[in-house]
């Protein structure tokens, strides 16, 4: 937790004289200082070089190698230092780690070989500091690709495993050609029709001689209508087929409808159907005209083809806003110099500039130098606002190019940076958050265990300590802050449990009308201590969180010594103080039926403490 | 009380980058045999104290923001700050805004070492911000204030906002004997060393180094 700064504990805790004349509960006992002055140098001696450090310095992180009795293992007796057969310069890490709180990741190590370095010494990644967090997690997952690239092809060479669907199996053919012959072949003859497709449209308009019994020449279209026509059918006929069999494979039907190559497939084959239906009717033979258009969005069918028109369609979009605002700015020119040529060449005779959108022709052209010709200024004031026009329109038009280039790359770039580092900052706020919540959750267990033990030792009158007990450090820092709860009378929980509570005082609250027909007894108000005497069954230690609780309720019977020597021992060196507002009489007709002692039954107020512990007993 | 000696050198630095010149301040204490002269502490202690000072400020001096950042991680959960603060008031002797070595380890010697009356004086003069002699009821509210503040938002039961100024009325009507609205040193005194809770928990954090 804090054992960056473990020096600087001893100072907090005498700080805390500050809290004693204030406090309004008595403070408890503080930890035993078990091997005091045992704060020697340790030799560590990893492949030849030799490390030197306190033994203290070690023992901040106890759940590590180091700093745990698992050194033991390498303890060399002929020579009295501990001995690794590690890396040496990895190791100067790792062991400044202990010494600053900080774990630093070298940019000329191997990633690998640091990883397994830190799991040898029991040290866990998550705590490289940020200066160099993100290298390493870039590191990381360049190394996690490459491995990944690796087993990908290495599996690609492998056997198709047989036990895919006849679906998957043709989903997968479509999207990946490679896999089997029969999808190349596919993949080959949809591109063939689709290159069929597009030339046909175009050789249709070329024009094609002359009919016998007509003097204009005609397009090939119209000569050779029948053959064009059958032409047409053949390839939309495959194109049906192939966006049909795509639809039955897809594994999310309603997402590949709304992709975007789908659309361009139903784009490109509607034309011909709606043909069909509407051939004989004169009247919207001009639409049917223009729909003959849309079959030229049968090109787009090649960017499943081509990855580079993929990715040219991936680009755009994204520099969407850049092209707009190009445009944005590009129009504000138009119209500016439109309006001037157009004032300006009002007065010539005969002249071409009929109307300010008539002008704007006028000024597009001459901005992009192109320069058709067809409209000229004939006025001096025309001309001279022509030629600003045309050199600030060299200006306008020649910058953007290179900017929306460089933007195209710049963004690219950037958003995938700005994925990344959101990605991140969600884990870092994660693990800050996860490492805070250890923290109190370590303090909870300390109190608990403090608490059962001294319990278990009055009953049994032998230490029944399950797990190890905590290290000196630990040990202090959590008496630190029992002593504040103490001092202040109230008493650190985690989010969770404080949530809940939360959630438990507003239904109280909103049922404490309904159920205010109950009586109360005498002693309504009175102090929670005495309740305590009584309640047995009902008590528990106040800081568990909800597993916990639910399960010392039931184990009650059997703990039941124990706990009232609990109530009692608290009973005598803890004068709580209630808190009136809370208290509300309502929540005794939820726990009737379950909770075992009835005394403290039909007071009709009760402590938060009891009334939480009812609730979620009753929940079970 | 206490004469805070040692050698403040400041050396001067030209930053290649901006050609200016920065100043660090380096602050080496006295000797050890002195300071062990001036407080209760072994010098073996007062070794392992300096050890972990330096290895914070490696400067040599504390400044408040870097000893509430310290602070702070003590407590994570709630806001340590203001607290931190009256106390680097306390720990800074001549008051010029930083806490070196000397001042820190006589300070501690108070807390850690010192006689009981000694102890107590300390923690009258932790209270009384404005250093007049008596504790008003405004102080003793920032104080009770800032250390509610270190509980943080999770707590059980909840910290109402009336819980500092109901502690600070308990507080002063165990205290305040005549009942003037201030506490005066003689009645601070007086109270707690009759308060035998008090009493106990002064002595509980002797064999802390």
């Amino acid at each position: 937790m804090a054992a960056g700064v473990a020096a600087w504990l001893p100072f907090a805790r005498a700080a805390a004289i500050g809290w004693m004349p204030v406090a309004s509960t008595p403070m408890p006992i503080p930890p035993q200082r078990k091997n005091k002055g045992q704060d020697g140098l340790i030799i560590l001696n990893v492949s030849g070089t030799k490390f030197q450090t306190w033994r203290t310095t070690l023992e901040r992180y106890p759940d590590t190698l180091l700093g745990s009795t698992e050194r033991d293992f390498f303890f060399h007796e002929e020579t009295s230092e501990y001995f690794f057969d590690r890396d040496p310069d990895i190791f100067r890490h790792i062991l400044n780690f202990y010494r600053t709180g900080k774990l630093h990741y070298p940019r000329q190590e191997c990633i690998s070989a640091y990883d397994e370095e830190l799991a040898f010494f029991g040290i866990i990644p998550e705590i490289i500091g940020d200066c160099c967090y993100e290298e390493y997690k870039d590191r990381r997952r360049e190394n996690a690709e490459r491995l990944q690239d690796d087993e990908e092809m290495d599996m690609s060479n492998d056997v198709t495993p047989v036990n895919l669907t006849y679906r998957e199996y043709l989903w997968r053919a479509f999207e990946n050609p490679h896999t089997s012959t029969l999808a190349l072949v596919f993949y080959y003859v949809t591109g063939f029709f689709i290159a069929i497709s597009v030339m046909a449209n175009v050789v249709e308009t070329v024009p094609c001689g002359t009919m016998p019994n007509r003097s204009k020449e005609v397009s090939c279209g119209d000569r050779y209508a029948l053959a064009f026509f059958c032409l047409d059918t053949a390839c939309v006929m495959i194109f049906t087929i192939e966006y049909l069999l795509r639809l039955v494979a897809a594994p999310s039907r309603y997402k590949f409808m709304k992709s975007v190559m789908s659309v361009i497939d139903v784009v490109a084959i509607m034309p011909y159907y709606i043909g069909l239906v509407m051939t004989d009717n004169d009247q919207v033979s001009g639409a049917f005209v223009t729909l003959r258009v849309f079959r030229v969005f049968r090109i787009f069918k090649f960017s499943r083809h081509s990855a580079g028109l993929r990715i040219l369609g991936y680009t755009l979009k994204s520099c969407a806003s850049e092209l707009g605002f190009l445009l944005f700015s590009l129009t504000m020119a138009i119209i500016i110099f439109a309006t001037v040529m157009f004032y300006a060449e009002k007065g010539s005779s005969a002249s071409k500039f009929t109307s300010i959108p008539a002008a704007f022709w006028y000024t597009i052209v001459t901005m992009t130098t192109l320069g058709y010709g067809d409209m000229v200024p004939k006025t001096i004031v025309g001309k001279v606002f022509g030629s600003i026009c045309s050199l600030s329109g060299v200006l306008v038009i020649a910058l953007p190019v290179p900017v929306i280039v460089s933007n195209f790359s710049r963004i690219y770039h950037q958003s995938q940076r700005a994925e990344k580092r959101r990605a991140q900052r969600k884990t870092r706020l994660a693990r800050i958050r996860a490492a805070k919540i250890r923290g109190t959750n370590a303090y909870m267990r300390y109190k608990q265990n403090g608490l059962l033990i001294d319990s278990l030792e009055e009953e049994a009158g032998q230490a029944l300590v399950g797990k190890a007990p905590n290290p000196p450090f630990e040990s202090q820092h959590h008496h630190l802050l029992h002593c504040l709860e103490k001092t202040t009378n109230h008493e650190f929980v985690d989010e969770q449990t404080f949530q809940s509570n939360c959630l438990e005082i507003s239904l109280m609250n909103k049922s404490g009308s309904r159920a205010s027909s109950l009586s109360s007894s005498p002693h309504g108000l009175g102090s929670c201590c005495s309740r305590r005497h009584r309640k047995k069954s009902s008590f528990s230690l106040p800081s568990t969180n909800n597993q916990e609780l639910s399960t010392i309720q039931i184990r009650e019977r059997p703990m039941v010594n124990s706990r009232s020597s609990l109530n009692a021992k608290l009973d005598e060196t803890v004068p709580l103080k209630c808190d009136q507002p809370y208290i509300t009489p309502s929540m005794v007709s939820l726990s009737a039926p379950v909770v075992t002692s009835s005394d403290g039954h039909g007071s009709a107020s009760t402590t938060p403490y009891s009334q939480s512990n009812i609730v979620r007993v009753s929940a079970l | 009380r206490y004469r805070v000696t040692g050698t403040l050198t400041i050396t001067a630095v030209r930053d290649a980058e901006d050609d200016a010149e920065l100043s660090t301040v380096c602050y080496r204490p006295e000797g050890l045999d002195r300071l062990v002269q001036q407080t209760n502490f072994s010098k073996k202690e007062l070794q392992v104290l300096y050890r972990g000072f330096k290895n914070e400020c490696p400067r040599g001096v504390v400044d408040e923001e870097t000893f509430k950042n310290i602070y702070s991680q003590f407590f994570p959960q709630g806001d340590s700050s203001m607290y931190a603060h009256f106390l680097f008031e306390a720990f800074d002797i001549n008051n010029n805004g930083s806490v070196s070595f000397e001042e820190f380890v006589v300070s501690l010697s108070i807390i850690l070492r010192g006689s009981i009356t000694d102890k107590l004086n300390w923690a009258f003069n932790l209270y009384d911000l404005n250093k007049d002699g008596c504790i008003t009821k405004e102080e003793m509210t920032d104080i009770i204030r800032s250390i509610y503040d270190m509980m943080g938002k999770h707590t059980y039961p909840n910290i109402k906002d009336s819980a500092p100024r109901e502690h600070v009325d308990s507080f002063f009507q165990k205290m305040d004997k005549n009942h003037d609205g201030v506490v005066t040193i003689e009645e601070f005194l007086e109270t707690c060393q009759k308060d035998e809770n008090i009493m106990q928990s002064m002595h509980m954090f002797d064999n802390v180094i």
